[in-house]
């Protein structure tokens, strides 16, 4: 019991660490790219004295390590500061945007473990059978390989061409109710999920694979246990714990996944609202969003740490999980 | 003394040959094996490393891994044809009256459950008892000392003979007809091998069932088995009473497989033991 609370202890520690080291990371980082704030919103034309007042009235006159710490102490009292372009708070845009990337993470997430999952299970337990190894080949093979914005862009290409009864880039509905939001946000969902969906289902045919060569499931099939006692008792168990593990990098997968589907689709979400940003060097917006996701896949990872250590009893000790 | 018994072999193999397909090549690992054992008979057999014992005792519960193909002869266990068998049927006899003894007792329990669910999960399908009392009392009966304690560890929390202790009471709570031991004590210490040898021995004579165990261990193998079979390239060379195939072996490979004993170079020697 004390080892598995020194085991948490030190987890939710470095996850904190992770945290100021993504801060510092992107707080420098977003300075250092080409072209500053003052350059994109004045133009090139503008005077010394311009420039001048414009840094001085947002801070970037001041050393970076002062306007760091300024900008820490607001995000540890909540404040996340107003947009330097529209003036507009970015904690309220972002309450505002948050439930759409949510929406479009969560229903990609469902997809690919309702899919993902199932399917790696199946080409797993047939593996040795020719049929599901090919299956599982093919499908890992296409998912894996076809970037999202390709395959965004023929899934928009095919349904906005014929109506099939989904609609692309319908995002006046969402926010309007459950099932509009649900229609708006299928496809983009759909296609954030197929990389994913394939990883999944290739982690966890291979977990599966090497569950069934262990001598435990050997031991079980020789007391003459059934396929389905076997599996459900002796190999998802065993198998859940390289899954879990994907799920941590899934999650990051999907939330930058929605930069990308959300620029793609048009959709009102933190990733658009984050590129956005980033064109205009609109600082304040992008240093908020990027710390919200990091902060978000941090507490996620942690969760799926404490799960992972109460299915396999080997993980809060060693640190991690027996092969 | 089983030479003579007029019941019908339990297990018998007649003209058995198999062979592994992989994809550096054919291995021919059984030779036209001819082999039966009594019921209640307590049969070794030993042979050099890939001399195919491990093959034959697969072969009894159908257990051959996909790669290796039969290629003659057959397996009759408890006058049944195993290769006819649907699988349902297959799986009633390895439950009923197949126990196997696992080489390496830890990894044989699924390492992410404690004993005591392992045991329920086991036994459950079975219709036997599952209450903290009866598992105690299984836990007991394989020479185990605190039953209960041992109930709430992980596999990887208990030591290799104590593993081994489940894997035999696991095995023995389905009192099977046949026991198929391939080196049960090859990853235990020493000083617990005998210890988990005695308990076998005693638990196979107590129920009356036929042991085939498969030993590089000569010395032990001769202090409790009636018959040994030896084996050589995937073929029986020689077979007979225990002391008298390494007392006095017949076949060339028997005596270097003898002479290869520390402490018995001369075959002729006959220590007490
Ligand atoms: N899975 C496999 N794939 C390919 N060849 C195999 C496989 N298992 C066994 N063999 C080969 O079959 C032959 C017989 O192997 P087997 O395991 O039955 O020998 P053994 O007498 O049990 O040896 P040991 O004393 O080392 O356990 C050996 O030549 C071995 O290399
Ligand atoms: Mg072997």
């Amino acid at each position: 019991m004390m080892q598995i609370l020194r085991w948490s202890a030190g987890r939710v520690m470095s996850a904190l660490i992770t945290l100021l080291g993504v801060s510092v990371l992107i707080f420098v980082a977003i300075r250092l790219m080409p072209g500053s704030y003052e350059d994109i919103i004045l133009g090139p034309l503008a005077s010394a004295e311009e420039r001048q007042l414009l840094a001085e009235a947002y801070g970037l006159d001041q050393p970076i390590f002062v306007q760091y710490f300024a900008w820490i102490g607001q995000v540890l009292t909540g404040e996340l500061g107003t947009s330097y372009v529209t003036q507009s708070s970015v904690s309220g845009e972002m309450l505002e945007r948050i439930p759409v990337t949510a929406t479009l993470t969560i229903m990609a997430m469902a997809v690919t473990l309702l899919a993902g999952v199932p399917l790696g299970i199946w080409t797993g337990v047939r593996s040795g059978a020719k049929q599901g190894g090919a299956v599982g080949r093919v499908v890992s093979s296409i998912g894996i390989s076809v970037p999202e914005f390709v395959l965004g862009s023929i899934v928009i290409f095919v349904f906005s061409q014929f109506s099939l009864g989904l609609k692309v880039g319908g995002f006046a509905s969402i926010g309007t109710g459950f099932w509009p939001t649900f229609q708006a946000l299928l496809l983009p969902a759909l296609v954030l999920s197929v990389f994913c969906v394939a990883a999944t289902a290739r982690t966890t045919r291979d977990a599966v694979m090497g569950v069934l060569v262990e001598p435990h499931i050997t031991a079980a099939v020789a007391r003459g246990e059934t396929a389905g006692h076997i599996v459900r008792h002796h190999v998802l168990r065993n198998a859940g714990i390289p899954i879990l593990t994907l799920l941590g990098t899934i999650t990051a997968y999907l939330l930058g996944g929605a930069v990308i589907i959300e620029t793609l689709f048009n959709l009102p979400g933190l990733g658009s609202f984050m590129v956005t940003g980033l064109g205009r060097r609109d600082f304040a917006v992008v240093q908020a969003t990027v710390l919200f996701a990091a902060a978000v896949f941090v507490v996620l990872s942690l969760v799926l740490d404490l799960i992972t250590s109460a299915l396999d009893p080997r993980v809060a000790v060693t640190g991690k999980a027996g092969s | 003394m089983t030479a003579n018994a007029p019941a019908a072999p339990v297990v018998s193999l007649t003209g058995f040959s198999a062979e592994y397909r992989t994809r550096l090549g054919v291995t021919r690992a059984l030779d036209g094996i001819d082999l039966d054992v009594a019921r209640g008979e307590l049969l070794a057999i030993v042979g050099e490393s890939g001399s195919g014992k491990s093959t034959v005792s697969q072969a009894i519960g159908r257990m051959l891994p996909r790669v290796c193909h039969v290629t003659s002869g057959s397996v009759h266990v408890l006058g049944r044809d195993i290769a006819s068998l649907a699988p349902d049927a297959i799986r009633a006899l390895r439950r009923e009256s197949l126990g196997f003894i696992p080489q390496d007792p830890i990894a044989s329990l699924n390492p992410t459950m404690r004993i005591r669910r392992q045991l329920e999960l086991a036994l459950r399908p079975l219709g036997r008892p599952t209450d903290l009392e009866s598992l105690t009392e299984l836990l007991a009966s394989v020479k185990i000392l605190e039953p209960d304690r041992v109930l709430r560890l992980y596999p990887h929390e208990v030591s290799g003979g104590m593993a081994q202790r489940i894997a035999i009471a696991l095995t023995m709570a389905r009192e099977p007809e046949i026991l198929i031991a391939d080196e049960p004590t090859a990853s235990l210490d020493a000083q617990v091998r005998d210890e988990i040898l005695t308990l076998i021995v005693d638990l196979v004579q107590r129920s009356g069932a036929s042991l085939i165990w498969i030993s590089h261990d000569l010395g032990a193998v001769r202090r409790w088995c009636d018959r040994i079979v030896v084996m050589h390239q995937g073929r029986i060379v020689e077979e007979g009473p225990a002391a008298q195939v390494l007392d006095e072996p017949r076949a060339d490979y028997t005596r270097t497989l003898v002479a290869a004993i520390p402490g018995r170079q001369d075959p002729t020697t006959k220590e007490a033991e």
